[in-house]
């Protein structure tokens, strides 16, 4: 569905020296810094994956996103998206992916919702048929008939955000892209966006890439994760798989009814404070149902839960590093 | 699969036809602003023309066009120039487009960028320029006492469409440089008066070496003081007859085609924005 093939981005960054000599001295004689923001990014994705790109700011996530949906061009490797480069035929290989990024919105301010749609209908040459399938099935999603005839500039960023998805299915791409959608959106409206991703994948079986800084998102829609840094890539793979390897321990919190906390050889106490310890174990070496009885020989358990290696951790571990 | 060239036509041509109907309906969305523009505009073309009138007027003539023919000339170059705002006013202000990363979206899109850029911006109120460019031709037209013929319609008409390339060649060029430099500079007051001053008055009256350039380098000669002076049969020095109109086109395409790889070039260089 999309390879990725040796894709790098270089960016010339003109180098500036403080004070006014410096500024002489940049303006007779510019001196350039090659940034690299993507480095030699190679990987594939097979149709009907979600996957989600993470990586802290700066770390080239949306350069790897624009070069794959035909914006930004590269300094050097490949995308191709059906087996066809999207550098070299641009204009047809757009008519399958549709991109919905951050907080730019396509949708024309001054005039009502519908309006927008119109000239898409009309750019990507869709079948009416078609059109009024899909509007079906997004009115299903995102409840967007009932804002088809507001003018855009009257509309709620939620709102908003609801008509850029339905803009960017209308013509039935087969890759969404999908950069920083939830960003300021509020629960309701995050929650009916996660809706509207893991629906159009199920039914629709499109494929979608998103870039993210929400551990929400991640958690309930990204089976693979492709972690960035420095432009290069850090990890790559399942989710569960990442955190296994990245942090393959869970922590038992346990609440005695005194103070007194027993230990136990085969795993870690990470804190104990009052009547409550904190137990990290290795998935391999113990479980937690073995950890709770040897335990609960020991010593009397009020109340037991389990903490998972978050993906907060894997983040902070994998852009640590 | 292919697309033939017909079909890539229709739908460039539907596109069109929705966009226009789109600027309409915006135009319709804000109508205190037709009034401002329907008063502002056409009072600046006839004020301008009213100081050619009281020069000639007191000076007889500007070197030796009379003020029919003066008419003329300031008919086609306000003409021109309101068919540029209608299309190509957006190259004013591609800097700031670039700077925003508002390519982003025409690049995703199944249509050439440029058209895109153009068309999707399309300035309806260019038409309020229009109508005083043709109503000072049209009264230059009557003073010299020009028979109306199909040779006339035709020269005038392909005069127009080069004088509206070249123009729209010049904003893009000028447009384009943003994608190298990075900034966003509105280049529409600097053209705009530079236009103005080279298109609206005879441009023989300007020191030779000006001339040159305006002829030769940058081809603003050719907006409308070429083509004029062929289509009222004014000795011009350089090039007279029917055929003069052609070679406005002809510069039209050139600086078309030129400022298109230009564009092109830069495109390849666009960085988009950070979210």
């Amino acid at each position: 569905m999309i390879d990725v093939n040796h894709l790098s981005k270089d960016y010339l960054l003109k180098k500036k020296e403080p004070g006014l000599k410096g500024a002489l001295k940049g303006l007779i004689r510019p001196q350039y810094e090659v940034i690299h923001a993507v480095r030699d990014l190679s990987f594939h994705i097979d149709e009907g994956e979600i996957v989600g790109f993470i990586g802290p700011n700066g770390a080239g996530k949306s350069t790897t996103i624009k070069m794959m949906s035909g914006i930004l061009t590269p300094t050097e490797g490949s995308v191709l998206i059906n087996g066809e480069n999207i550098t070299e035929h641009r204009k047809t290989v757009v008519r399958n992916i549709g991109v919905v990024f951050g907080q730019r919105s396509q949708l024309n301010w001054d005039l009502r919702l519908g309006e927008t749609f119109e000239l898409l209908k009309h750019i990507y040459e869709i079948d009416p048929v078609d059109y009024e399938n899909t509007l079906e099935v997004m009115d299903g999603i995102l409840g967007i008939k009932e804002l088809i005839d507001k003018p855009v500039r009257q509309m709620s960023l939620g709102q908003r955000v609801k008509g850029d998805l339905t803009a960017s299915m209308l013509h039935s791409p087969r890759v969404l892209f999908l950069d920083e959608p939830t960003i300021g959106l509020d629960v309701s409206s995050k929650f009916a966006l996660r809706r509207f991703i893991r629906e159009i994948n199920e039914i629709r079986k499109t494929t979608v890439i998103l870039t993210t800084h929400d551990l929400g998102d991640i958690k309930e829609l990204c089976e693979r994760l492709i972690i960035i840094n420095h432009g290069v890539m850090m990890e790559d793979g399942k989710l569960n798989q990442i955190v296994d390897r990245i942090a393959p321990y869970k922590t038992l919190v346990v609440e005695y009814y005194d103070e007194q906390a027993p230990e136990h050889e085969k795993c870690e106490m990470t804190s104990h404070e009052g009547n409550i310890a904190k137990y990290r174990f290795m998935k391999k070496d113990i479980t937690a149902a073995e950890l709770i009885a040897d335990l609960s020989k020991q010593k009397e358990i009020k109340d037991v839960s389990i903490e998972e290696a978050g993906i907060d951790d894997i983040i902070k571990i994998a852009y640590g590093s | 699969m292919k697309r033939n060239v017909f079909r890539e036509l229709r739908h460039y041509l539907d596109v069109t036809a929705q966009v226009i109907r789109m600027a309409v309906l915006t135009v319709f969305e804000y109508p205190s602003n037709i009034a401002g523009w329907l008063i502002s505009n056409p009072l600046q073309f006839i004020m301008g023309f009213a100081i050619i009138k009281f020069v000639v007027e007191s000076f007889g003539e500007i070197n030796g066009w009379n003020y029919g023919q003066l008419a003329v000339l300031y008919g086609i170059s306000v003409i021109s120039h309101a068919l540029s705002m209608i299309f190509f006013v957006q190259g004013w202000f591609m800097g700031y487009y670039v700077m925003d990363g508002d390519f982003d979206r025409y690049l995703t899109r199944p249509l050439g960028v440029l058209y895109q850029f153009f068309f999707t911006n399309i300035n309806i109120f260019g038409i309020t320029d229009l109508i005083p460019g043709i109503l000072v031709f049209v009264y230059g037209c009557m003073k010299c006492g020009l028979q109306i013929t199909w040779y006339f319609v035709i020269q005038v008409i392909v005069m127009l469409i080069g004088a509206t390339l070249i123009r729209g060649g010049i904003y893009i060029l000028l447009g384009s440089t943003s994608f190298h430099t990075r900034s966003a500079v509105d280049f529409g007051q600097y053209t705009q008066e530079i236009m103005d001053k080279t298109t609206m008055y005879p441009i023989s009256m300007y020191p030779e070496s000006m001339q040159f350039i305006l002829t030769y380098l940058i081809p603003i000669g050719w907006v409308s003081f070429y083509p004029v002076s062929g289509l009222l049969g004014i000795e011009n020095g350089v090039c007279n007859g029917f055929f003069v109109s052609f070679i406005t086109l002809a510069a039209g395409i050139l600086v078309m085609l030129l400022a298109g790889a230009y564009f092109t070039a830069g495109l390849k260089k666009y960085e988009s924005a950070g979210n």
